[in-house]
């Protein structure tokens, strides 16, 4: 009753006032670019039972110039239980708990999470001081700061034009390597030991394909139809024989 | 595998397709609307004293303070002040002073300051002894105002008596009060540069009213004088005072007498009365007199009364002895057929008018009848304009004006010299009923192909290339286009044209006016066409219907409205039947990919059919407004063959059932381990919802529509009725979202949106027992569903849902979610609502490849799946979707407040070559292939001859 009595004188002289600043935060340097539509939200469900008695049990108030979110009248009658919600646009806020005595003054505002048991509540942001209900003045006015958790990303980014993406083209790959193998064959050959190079060019023209493209282009025709169904001679046969020739000798003069 | 299931994933949780910025305003449109605005509370101004830039301001007739930038029409700000717990009494009322950082607005019992530039609040105050009467800024030049705020002068009225108040321009804290018991009449406040007026209505002894003017004194809020004028035989009700004069140098008062033969004109806070006949040249009765004035306290004291009849309009301009407070004509402006509307405003101390009629517009000097300026009008729209504010600039001799035309539909529109600028369809607010234009030509198409499958295979031969052959006829046209779009295609940085893909749809939407709108969507939204087919203000829509080529409105009373979908032209109406109905039933069934309406059925309000439906084969689910659902078949419209009762306690609040669309890619869900869950399909599934008000529980019930039978039923308690209960179904699940209060302090407190899921059988590659079924009957052992479901919490109310559709269902669907306190549309991804998601674990490998992942209970909107991105669209109350061509792409229309549409595309644009797809690296890709050809070739060339030279 002792605590009560000055919370009425309260009530009377001013009309508890719930104010949520909003500070400058790593997420939001500037809280003055928040939309004018950012507004704060109380809402909580009156006991069953307690019937339709208090129909506004949701309060929305806006965004003010100085980037304060006011709650004027908050209603008097039962205590309650509100969940206080912050929406400014892209901006995401902490949702918090705001307890309100029988006479509409602030018992105490919390952090919470949503998804978690109401009683679990967070950081303290302000709780009625008890002892020093007398001094009534810092009771009056509740002032607590909005917490900014982030900020949505509505953008999908697109990609950009870039000469690397190009070159990323495997096609593109393909080709470049391509062109580096015949530019760079000749001057590598040059530059090669002038046996290395009779041995090299010898061991190509007898390999595989060079020797089933030399055929092609002789006129000669890989029948590959025919090579398929094993009526013509395999031309493989002849070419590995050769080419194990060639490594033999290669092999054994580089022993020697 | 495992890196393929992390990979899966990723393609889960990578932002389902959010729009790219470069496509805003392109691939969707937003009408961001305020209502018609109140003709007393328009005007121009400038909100800093440092810039010479004005801008638009009006409250709405919903109650919506908005500011307007005049060049373009855009909504810069707007804040709704109508308080929910408050009735609305009359139109708000706004205003604002030149170079005042604030316009103030008052509806209902509630006044707020909002700052003119960004639209932030100020201060707002209630008062409990009655509603706000009239409202005005103080524009006294003394001494103690050193801010740049003015204070705000408020009468109140209230049951007998009335509150005339001063209120703080920094705080809206109350400087003084007077209050008036006498009984009379609260009307109006007003002031002059060393008073304040309060003008109320004394009842007099017989009928009619006393003008009572009382003044006060600004500073103390004391009574100064009073003055009463012996006006009962004129002045019957408020309506017949036409103007009480706001801050002018010489406020006056003006009304006439009741057969309007003469004008009485009296300057505030004198007892003298100017009488002046009213001249009337045109021989017509007049209908309409407004007195228009400067509202600067430093401007001369002149005045333009104007004066309508039923085909034209004229105008009387008057000067003001300040001394002698008599009232002397100056000049006529002449008696013109058509509409005629006048705005006036001030440059310093002189007054300009601006007439602005059916032919022209023109710019008078209050001091003399010499014409300024005039400019041909360049339409005379059918739309009659009621009222215009004007924003005149004078450079030497040359003026310039712009007027914001207030249009009688609501629209506002901006001529600027005679040249249409830009309009406001803001009667769109009224949208009620919308549906989707179905054109003609590709029902002949689809006539043409169904003509196809019936015949034999020769005749369809024959009949196709008949066809092909009529469609050369287009060859030429398309060959001339073709070089055109080719280039088009590579120089414009515009996405393909869709077009032909059926997304740019049209759409019919009707509003609570009468009036019926087609909008273009592949176009921004723009007004095809408008037309009134009702003259009243409740028009009471049930449904529109459309068939190719018309559309049919139906409304309450059993009368419908058939327009022409490409024109507007009315084709007929039918008359009103005496029964009254509940809403329009319609009989819908898939033909492949597409829905066939087969008929439709007006439902009365107790929830029966106004007629047997003998010639369709189907069935009908209605509610009852007395809170039960009801089964009906064709052959009997007067008892239901079921009844669905919720238990004691619980009403009905609403049903929903599967789109007409829905189609089904796939009948089962397949596993990880590849089993398959088979998913429990049934066409006629009904989710209804149904609350008790007094002890906060809801009830959802999932009935079969042609049984009757509950398939599912599930309770909430904690509750709340009064907040949005939305609920969606489509394929084999539903949702439904509703503000859980906490029960005890260990549950939780907020939103909810809970999903549920139907199968078969809990087992997979079992059908329970249906097993090997083909068929199943609803009436004979119908199964029931085995149900998975998952609840959310979530951070905001969710006031309608709807699911994305698309023609073939293979696509993901999207959750379309309206959040009225965001102010925005969010498309939940399905797969984020799994109710298969495990709980307290993470995933196995063979989960994580179907695609799910850990369960959160708290469910975070992603920015990236808001459709409406950063836009600000308030007051949807319906969302429709409507699929195209395209598999990947479904289209949104949003409507009840602002209008929005866009597309979905819930799978990204798998089958657009979007505008990510670059032709120009394309193109450099084959240019360096070419070119690498081109040099390389040679140089293989050469050696092959070497090589075959050489080896020989």
């Amino acid at each position: 009753m002792s605590i009560l009595l000055p919370l009425l004188w309260l009530c009377h002289l001013a009309n508890a006032a719930l104010t949520i600043s909003i500070p400058p935060s790593t997420h939001l340097p500037n809280p003055h670019i928040l939309p004018a539509t950012t507004h704060a939200t109380l809402t909580t469900l009156p006991a069953a039972g307690a019937g339709d008695r208090d129909p506004s049990h949701i309060l929305t108030t806006s965004l003010t110039r100085g980037s304060t979110l006011v709650f004027n009248d908050i209603p008097a009658g039962h205590p309650e239980s509100y969940l206080l919600d912050i929406r400014g646009g892209e901006y995401v806020f902490a949702p918090y708990r705001v307890d309100v005595a029988a006479d509409g003054s602030v018992m105490g505002v919390w952090e919470t999470f949503r998804g978690n048991p109401w009683e679990n509540r967070g950081a303290e942001k302000y709780v009625v001081d008890v002892a020093g209900a007398g001094a009534g003045k810092k009771a009056a006015d509740v002032v607590v700061e909005a917490k900014v958790l982030g900020k949505k990303g509505f953008y999908e980014e697109r990609a950009k034009f870039s000469p690397l993406s190009l070159v990323k083209n495997p096609m593109i790959l393909m080709a470049i390597v391509a062109l580096v193998l015949t530019l760079g064959m000749p001057k590598l050959m040059e530059n090669m030991d002038p046996e290395m190079r009779a041995e090299f060019e010898q061991q190509s023209r007898a390999s595989p394909i060079t020797g089933a493209t030399t055929n092609a282009m002789t006129g000669g025709g890989f029948d590959l139809a025919g090579w398929m169904a094993g009526t013509a001679p395999n031309p493989m046969t002849s070419a590995e024989g050769a080419t194990g020739r060639e490594t033999t000798t290669g092999s054994a003069r580089k022993r020697g | 595998m495992r890196l393929q299931a992390a990979l899966f994933i990723a393609a889960c949780l990578s932002p389902a397709a959010a729009i790219y910025s470069d496509e805003v305003n392109h691939i969707e449109f937003h009408h961001a609307l305020l209502g018609a605005p109140s003709p007393d509370s328009t005007f121009f101004l400038k909100p800093s004293s440092s810039s010479n830039a004005s801008l638009l301001y009006t409250i709405s007739e919903k109650s919506i303070v908005g500011a307007v930038n005049p060049r373009d029409g855009s909504l810069i700000w707007r804040q709704d002040i109508s308080r929910p717990g408050s009735a609305p009494s009359g139109a708000g009322i706004l205003r604002g002073l030149d170079g005042n950082n604030a316009v103030v607005g008052a509806a209902g019992d509630s006044i707020s300051s909002w700052s003119a530039q960004d639209g932030k609040l100020i201060w707002e105050n209630r008062f409990a002894d009655g509603a706000v009467a009239d409202l005005e800024l103080l524009e006294l030049e003394d001494a103690s105002a050193t801010s740049g705020s003015r204070d705000t002068i408020v009468l109140t009225s209230g049951e007998g008596a009335g509150v005339v108040r001063r209120l703080d321009g920094d705080s809206g804290k109350t400087k003084w009060e007077h209050k008036d018991n006498s009984g009379d009449v609260p009307f109006q406040v007003s002031s002059s540069p060393s008073e304040i007026f309060y003008i109320s209505l004394q009842s007099a002894m017989l009928k009619g009213y006393k003008i009572k003017v009382t003044s006060l004194d600004p500073i103390t809020g004391r009574q100064n004088r009073q003055v009463t004028l012996n006006t009962e035989s004129d002045i019957a009700s408020q309506d017949s005072i036409f103007f009480v004069g706001a801050n002018t140098a010489s406020p006056l008062i003006v009304w006439a007498d009741k057969s309007f033969k003469s004008l009485k004109v009296n300057v505030i806070g004198t007892k003298q009365i100017n009488t002046i006949p009213i001249d009337n040249a045109s021989g017509q009765e007049v209908q309409q007199i407004t007195v228009h004035a400067p509202h600067r306290l430093n401007s001369l004291a002149h005045f333009l009364i104007h004066y309508k009849t039923e085909t034209g309009a004229w105008a009387e301009v008057f000067h003001t002895d300040m001394k002698s407070s008599v009232v002397t004509k100056a000049y006529q402006l002449p008696y013109l057929q058509g509409q005629s509307v006048v705005a006036t405003n001030n440059i310093n101390a002189n007054v300009y008018f601006t007439r602005v009629t059916d032919s022209e517009a023109v710019v008078v000097s209050s001091a003399s009848h010499g014409i300024l300026g005039r400019w041909n009008a360049d339409v005379s729209s059918t739309d009659r304009a009621v009222h215009a504010v004007a924003d005149v600039v004078t450079k030497g001799k040359s003026v310039a004006v712009r007027s914001a035309v207030i249009r009688k539909s609501g629209d506002w529109s901006l001529i600027r010299n005679g040249q249409t600028e830009w309009t406001r369809p803001e009667a769109l607010i009224h949208t009620v009923a919308a549906a989707w234009v179905e054109e003609e030509d590709q029902e002949d198409l689809v006539h043409e192909l169904e003509v196809e499958g019936h015949e034999s295979l020769i005749g369809a031969y024959i009949h196709r290339v008949k066809r092909h052959l009529r469609d050369l006829q287009h060859l030429p046209d398309w060959l001339k286009e073709l070089p055109k779009r080719i280039i088009t295609s590579i120089l414009t940085d515009e996405v393909s044209n869709l077009d032909s893909f059926g997304v740019a749809k049209s759409i019919i939407v009707a509003t609570k006016k009468g009036r019926v709108y087609a909008l273009d969507t592949g176009r921004q939204g723009t007004i095809k066409w408008s037309v009134q087919a009702e003259k009243t203000s409740h028009w009471d829509i049930k449904a529109i219907l459309t068939i190719p080529g018309s559309a049919d409105i139906y409304i309450g009373d059993g009368s419908s409205v058939r327009v022409n979908s490409s024109t507007g032209e009315i084709i007929s109406r039918s008359a009103p039947t005496n029964v009254k109905l509940q809403s329009i039933a319609t009989f819908e069934h898939q033909v492949g990919s597409s829905v066939v309406r087969v008929g439709s059925l007006g439902i009365q309000e107790d929830g029966s059919p106004v007629s047997l439906f003998d010639d369709i084969t189907g069935f009908l689910v209605t509610t009852s407004n007395d809170g039960r659902v009801l089964g009906w078949v064709e052959k009997d419209n007067k008892s239901p063959v079921w009844e669905f009762v919720p238990p004691a306690g619980q009403k009905v609040i609403k049903a929903v059932s599967r789109p007409s669309h829905d189609p089904v890619a796939s009948i089962g869900k397949v596993l990880g381990d590849r089993s398959v869950l088979y998913k429990y399909l049934n066409q006629n599934l009904v989710l209804v919802t149904a609350v008790n008000e007094q002890v906060h529980t809801a009830g959802f019930y999932l009935l079969d529509g042609v049984s009757g039978k509950v398939l599912y039923s599930v309770s909430r308690s904690g509750v709340d009725p009064t907040q949005p209960i939305a609920s969606a179904i489509s394929e084999n699940w539903f949702a439904y979202s509703f503000f859980g209060d906490a029960v005890d302090e260990s549950s939780a407190k907020g939103y909810q949106l809970v999903v549920s899921e139907l199968y078969e059988s809990p087992i997979a590659n079992d059908r329970g027992p249906l097993d090997a079924a083909g068929n199943y009957s609803s009436l004979h052992d119908l199964p029931l569903p085995h149900v998975v479901s998952q609840s959310f919490v979530i951070a905001e109310p969710i006031s309608h849902m709807a699911v994305t559709q698309t023609r073939q269902g293979i696509t993901t669907r999207q959750l379309l979610c309206v959040l009225p306190s965001s102010n925005a549309i969010v498309g939940i991804p399905r797969p984020v609502l799994d109710p298969r998601r495990p709980v307290d674990r993470d995933p196995t490998s063979a989960e994580a490849e179907e695609g799910l992942f850990r369960y959160a209970p708290y469910l975070d909107f992603d920015g990236k799946w808001y459709l409406t991105h950063s836009r600000d669209v308030a007051g949807i109350q319906t969302v429709l979707s409507r699929p195209t061509q395209l598999e990947s792409t479904s289209l949104i229309f949003a409507f009840g407040g602002d209008i929005y549409g866009t597309r979905a595309t819930p799978s990204q644009a798998f089958d657009i070559l979007g505008k990510s797809f670059s032709k120009l690296q394309l193109v450099l890709t084959v240019v360096a292939l070419a070119a690498g050809v081109a040099f390389l070739a040679p140089m293989t060339r050469k050696k092959q001859v070497n090589m075959l030279w050489k080896a020989t």
